[in-house]
């Protein structure tokens, strides 16, 4: 059955999934935990023993975490591999709205939190600035890697210094991977841009 | 002709503070492209290291700048409150159009580009006051890398071309090299 009530709605399905808010909060504080889900959600289903293999924390740990990410509905059992339990990972969207800010909390931003531990600047921002700055500086530098901002504007819009800036630019670029992989640097010339475009000089005047 | 090259400060932020491997490759590619590198006075600024002492050291680019391989423009004239006066010179015209032009690119029209601006100013003041010049702009910023190309030629100045570093990064290595630094590059 399906609800569509004021705090809860879903689709054609009861409510039965357990949400611990408690572990999507560990997810942002946690990069091994968030590093795990990621893991998980990169391929199609993982067991406890190639988690193992793949991440570095204890054997125990790893179960620990699997068990928490059970229990939060992160992650579900979806078959058995010789007596060992196959996962796979549940896409969520987590939306907090606090005086008139709204955040949304995806796998992308966990999948980004991840390797806060191998980039500074990543834990510099989350610590000192908390998740909407952090969430707004990501949107921001994807949109730097499409070319619609400057680093500049990036620094105006989330009043980071221009330091930081840089330095979580770097880091983001670099962990999603961001950027052209054609031949670097593209060259604009005068010849690049139409005789018929504006000419701006005088569209300012007239203004 | 004599070539100048204006370059941005993610340009410096990726090879590193002095001494850097990076910067050395720098300096041996401008001293064989017959070239030199100019910084615009904000640019120097963002660079500088203003937290312990009265005057700021500049841990970037100060020793290139004693080696006399890097210039440090004066700081150029305007003010960005100031609408466009039909009067005014070129490089103050460039500045505030620049601004305009970012602004009018962005999903946020309402930033401020001044600093942004000053590579495109400072590639009209160097070719207002030198009558056999080349320029050649480095960013990581598309939007002020299609501003470096397009709005000088407004000025009547065309011996212009800009280069943008998508992901930034690589500029670590591919900024520093005679190619780039080049008109022929």
């Amino acid at each position: 059955m399906s609800y569509d009530t004021e705090h809860v709605r879903n689709a054609g399905d009861t409510p039965g999934v357990s949400i611990g808010i408690r572990t999507f909060a560990e997810l942002l504080e946690n990069p091994s935990l968030a590093k795990l889900y990621t893991s998980m959600r990169g391929s199609a289903t993982a067991t406890g023993p190639e988690l193992v293999d793949s991440i570095a924390v204890s054997k125990k740990t790893v179960y620990d975490y699997l068990h928490k990410l059970e229990q939060a509905g992160l992650i579900s059992k979806v078959g058995d591999d010789g007596g060992t339990n196959v996962y796979t990972a549940e896409e969520f969207e987590l939306t907090v709205t606090v005086r008139e800010t709204e955040v949304s909390i995806t796998p992308e931003l966990v999948e980004v939190i991840a390797h806060k531990n191998e980039y500074p600047a990543v834990e510099r921002v989350l610590e000192a600035h908390g998740i909407v700055t952090f969430a707004l500086v990501y949107d921001l530098v994807k949109a730097h890697s499409e070319g619609e901002v400057t680093i500049r504007q990036i620094a105006s819009l989330t009043h980071l210094s221009p330091g930081t800036t840089y330095d979580l630019i770097e880091a983001l670029y670099s962990i999603l991977d961001l950027g052209e992989d054609e031949s670097n640097p593209t060259t604009y010339t005068p010849d690049d841009f139409d005789e018929d475009e504006a000419n701006l000089l005088e569209e300012y005047a007239q203004e | 002709m004599y070539t100048a090259n204006i370059a941005d400060t993610v340009m410096f932020r990726n090879l590193g503070k002095h001494p850097s491997p990076h910067l050395r490759s720098l300096k041996r590619a401008v001293k064989k492209a017959g070239t030199e590198v100019w910084v615009p006075a904000a640019v120097y600024h963002e660079l500088s290291d203003t937290g312990s002492a009265n005057s700021p050291t500049n841990p970037y680019l100060d020793r290139a700048v004693e080696e006399g391989w890097i210039r440090v423009a004066t700081p150029l004239l305007g003010d960005r409150t100031e609408e466009l006066d039909r009067t005014a010179g070129p490089v103050e015209k460039a500045r505030i159009v620049t601004d305009e032009f970012l602004n009018q690119q962005s999903k946020y029209p309402e930033t401020n580009n001044w600093t942004d601006a000053t590579l495109v100013a400072l590639a009209v003041r160097l070719f207002d006051t030198n009558a056999r010049i080349r320029v050649i702009t480095h960013t990581a910023d598309d939007n002020l890398a299609k501003a470096c190309a397009r709005i000088p030629p407004e000025f009547g100045y065309y011996e212009i071309k800009s280069r943008y570093y998508n992901p930034p990064q690589t500029a670590k290595h591919e900024f520093p090299t005679v190619d780039q630094l080049t008109w022929s590059g």
